[in-house]
């Protein structure tokens, strides 16, 4: 699935945007950055509330495919500057977590 | 980190990683003023003052197998979240001290978890390391130091299974009654 058709469907606001296509392959929401990091597959998009620049670190260590910060939370400054010089796809949404979590299942993307 | 003893092991890491041969850890509850702060003092390399303004970034390691290190970004992330902060000195050639405060009763605030497993696995991988633990409530206090049992070891190594098995009931023991934190 495209990151962008994800975008589109659940009518995310881009904070940076990637340059080319990507492929996402799973899903994953957490606010817990380590069992992130144990659990999250590449290629994930992930779904968080948190909106520190260790999220962006999390997404380069793991190579996901973009993060949402759901639930109407802004991203700190640093977290936006950080995602654009690492080129991770960054969304926000007003939407909950539980919601985003599950439009994301809705479109068949799985945990695993 | 869903217990604060996980990011203990963490730092510790670091320590240990710095070339530390002596690292003391001390975690300490003031109940009046609603504070618990973890300290760990080590005596490695430590930091160059413009490397210390910056490890709170997690794209500063010195690892060469990734470009990202969250050990202390986490740590950091951890302690503001609870309206605490994370305070670094550090000083290349004698050694680095971190201190995070969090507010004690923050709803947010991870449990201090298996902190008796925490100090074994340590000494497991590190039995020549010199380490020394104290919890603190207020004004009762409970450590646990190897330099001390080595004395009346004899000897033996720490990282023997008996050995580690006393350790981690004593630090358990120790930590369960007036200087309980959870
Ligand atoms: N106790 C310490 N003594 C000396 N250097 C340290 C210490 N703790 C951390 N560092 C330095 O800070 C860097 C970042 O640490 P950390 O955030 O835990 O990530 P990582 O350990 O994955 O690199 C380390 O790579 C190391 O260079
Ligand atoms: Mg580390």
């Amino acid at each position: 699935m495209l990151l962008a058709n994800i975008a589109q469907n659940l009518n995310l606001n881009p904070i940076n945007e990637p340059s080319a296509d990507v492929e996402v392959t799973s899903g994953y929401a957490s606010d817990l950055l380590s069992d992130v990091l144990a659990k999250a597959k590449n290629g994930a998009i992930w779904a968080t509330n948190q909106k520190h620049i260790n999220i962006i670190g999390v997404a380069v260590m793991l190579n996901l495919a973009g993060v949402i910060i759901a639930g109407g939370i802004e991203p700190d400054e640093n977290t936006v500057a950080k995602a654009r010089e690492e080129n991770i796809p960054l969304y926000i949404t007003e939407t909950s977590l539980f919601d985003v979590a599950g439009k994301l299942y809705e479109l068949g993307l799985r945990s695993t | 980190m869903r217990e604060l003893s996980m990011h203990i092991l963490d730092l510790a890491q670091n320590s240990i990683a710095a070339g530390a041969s002596r690292l003391e850890i001390e975690v300490a509850a003031d109940t009046n003023a609603d504070r618990l702060v973890i300290s760990l003092q080590d005596n490695g390399r430590g930091m160059a003052p413009d490397f210390v303004s910056r490890v709170k970034d997690p794209f500063v390691t010195t690892r060469t197998t990734r470009r990202v290190g969250l050990g202390i970004p986490m740590f950091d992330a951890a302690a503001r979240a609870c309206d605490g902060r994370l305070a670094i000195q550090s000083s290349p050639g004698k050694g680095t001290y971190l201190a995070a405060t969090f507010k004690l009763s923050h709803i947010d605030r991870a449990p201090l978890g298996d902190i008796a497993s925490t100090i074994v696995t340590i000494i497991a991988v590190n039995p020549d390391l010199h380490l020394r633990y104290t919890q603190r409530v207020d004004d009762k206090a409970f450590i646990f130091d190897t330099d001390e049992l080595k004395t009346q070891l004899d000897g033996v190594p720490l990282n023997e299974g008996p050995v580690l098995k006393w350790i981690g009931e004593y630090v358990k023991q120790g930590t369960s009654e007036e200087t309980e934190i959870n």
